[in-house]
């Protein structure tokens, strides 16, 4: 268990482009946060701060009170796509992410996972035998695996369709109360993040900011077609809908823009 | 492949024999210049019973064995390091582009003059004829590797040698394999080329006795000795490779 601080976090790459300005966000040991915004808002270049795939700018990103720079040990990630690697079965493929395990553990983590995951009888199978939900399946036990204290979500159900995915939110939450990793994942589906969120961060564009930031009130279970599930869904929609506002001069604003921010 | 779509292939070259057997022996050709099926066989024969087509046979072999290890352990370290540094690239890469657009028989003369008519200049030749497909083989193919994959063992705590073993190599395989192979393919032209130009054992040294002597069964049977060959390489580059290329979806049906 983990906590994760990201302070006053920028980005600015070579070419001038401002990716982030003065990102704060915090993920409590145990919280799942969702970073919620639409594309080219700084989501995924937050993750891959974080991930240590790529240097900050200025702030600094904590993991308790730890300072860290680079990839680090506790942080695991699923990417979008489901990256396996072709020529290690799927078996490989999972153990790939306990390295740190001796082998004896490894192979019991990952005959264990692969029982979790619903591929007990995959584990030979190479990659390309699996379907696209079975694949990020096999990429959720490669980022546990090894038991990690955060692990990042790039968005990995947008590919799906809508019954995986509704299966891929339970398996991910099933996994999260056993092993209760921080979860800090980045997503553009509202309902994704309700559903599986304790808080949602809502960022808005160019540079990428924080916009709002809000608790998931329905207790869990969640039950998607609960009032109170709706409710929460429709505060949410009203702060997208409030930032978008701020986005844009005020004449190109639509009608449903009713926001006293403006 | 099924066993009876493999021997598909042999349909044409035994009806083509065994039209050209039949015209010589019904007196239509003389078969001076394309001698018929028998006479091949029979000049085989005698040139194995003999221990001659054995003897050149294993002289060719070694020949590009040795340069084709050479050539191809060469192309392969200047392929990963000019793939791994830009700096490398940018030192060494123009410098063996431009080598490579010189002619096979142009490096004849100079790899004599440096290295005698002996095996030296041979094998010299043949690792020349093998290092550029691989060279540029393993170069693209380190270019190419998804940086994507490279991305995954960053996030799970590899080294960069790490990275280079379990995710550059792996990827890089089956392009450096193809090298491999185009490579073995272009050493036979060159050791038939250093062959040609003087040498007193060897399939290259039997077609020039032929071409001396008059013989055109000698020549044919130096030619399919050099087909099966070739092809006998490079069945057994093919067969090594298929353990290491089994996770690809295309292996089964490329090689």
């Amino acid at each position: 268990m983990t906590k994760l601080t990201i302070s006053q976090v920028s980005k600015i790459y070579a070419d001038g482009t401002e990716a982030l300005r003065g990102i704060q966000v915090t993920a409590g040991s145990g919280e799942i946060v969702a970073i919620l915004g639409g594309s080219g808002c700084g989501k995924t270049t937050l993750l891959r701060l974080v991930a240590g795939l790529d240097q900050p700018s200025g702030g600094e990103i904590r993991l308790d009170e730890m300072l860290i720079a680079g990839t680090h040990p506790a942080i695991s990630a699923v990417f979008q796509e489901p990256r396996l690697l072709p020529w290690l079965n799927v078996s490989g493929n999972i153990g790939f992410g306990g390295k740190r395990l001796t082998q004896a553990e490894r192979q019991r983590r990952t005959a264990a996972l692969l029982e979790r995951i619903g591929l007990a009888a995959y584990g030979k199978r190479w990659p390309r035998d699996l379907s696209g939900g079975q694949q990020q399946r096999v990429a959720i036990a490669r980022a546990l695996i090894g038991h990690p204290g955060i692990l990042l979500l790039d968005e990995p159900f947008s590919a799906l369709d809508p019954f995986t995915r509704a299966t891929q939110h339970n398996l991910v939450l099933d996994l999260w109360r056993e092993l209760r990793p921080t979860i800090l994942m980045v997503t553009h589906d509202v309902d994704e993040a309700v559903f599986l969120a304790d808080r949602i961060v809502i960022m808005r564009p160019r540079p990428g900011r924080v916009h709002a930031m809000m608790g998931v009130d329905p207790p869990r279970p969640r039950d998607r077609l609960a009032p109170a599930f709706d409710l929460m869904k429709r505060r949410v929609m009203r702060a997208i809908d409030r930032s978008l506002a701020e986005e844009q001069p005020r004449q190109d604003s639509g009608p449903s823009n009713l926001s006293p921010w403006v | 492949m099924t066993r009876a779509s493999r021997l598909v292939g042999w349909i044409i070259p035994l009806l083509l024999a065994a039209a050209w057997e039949a015209t010589v022996r019904l007196g239509f050709a003389s078969g001076r210049l394309m001698p018929p099926p028998s006479r091949l066989v029979e000049t085989a024969s005698a040139l194995l019973r003999s221990g001659e087509l054995q003897s050149d046979t294993l002289a060719t072999l070694t020949r590009v064995v040795i340069g084709f290890a050479i050539g191809g352990a060469l192309g392969t370290i200047f392929g990963m390091l000019n793939g791994a540094s830009s700096l490398m690239r940018r030192l060494f890469d123009p410098s063996i582009q431009a080598l490579r657009s010189i002619p096979s028989l142009a490096w004849v003369p100079i790899f004599i003059l440096w290295m005698g008519i002996f095996e030296t200049s041979k094998i010299a030749l043949i690792a020349v004829g093998v290092f550029f497909p691989v060279y540029l083989g393993t170069l693209t193919a380190i270019q190419s590797v998804d940086r994507k994959l490279i991305e995954v063992g960053r996030v799970f705590g590899l080294s960069p040698l790490g990275i280079a073993l379990r995710i550059t190599w792996p990827a890089v395989m089956p392009i450096w394999i193809a090298s491999l192979r185009s490579g073995l393919g272009l050493g036979f032209m060159f050791l038939v080329a250093a062959e040609l130009m003087g040498a007193s054992e060897g399939l290259g040294y039997l077609l020039t006795d032929g071409q001396q002597m008059g013989r055109a069964d000698t020549i044919l049977v130096a030619m399919i000795a050099f087909a099966l060959l070739g092809k006998a390489a490079d069945a057994v580059l093919v067969a090594l490779s298929i353990p290491l290329l089994r996770w690809q979806d295309t292996a089964r049906t490329r090689l």
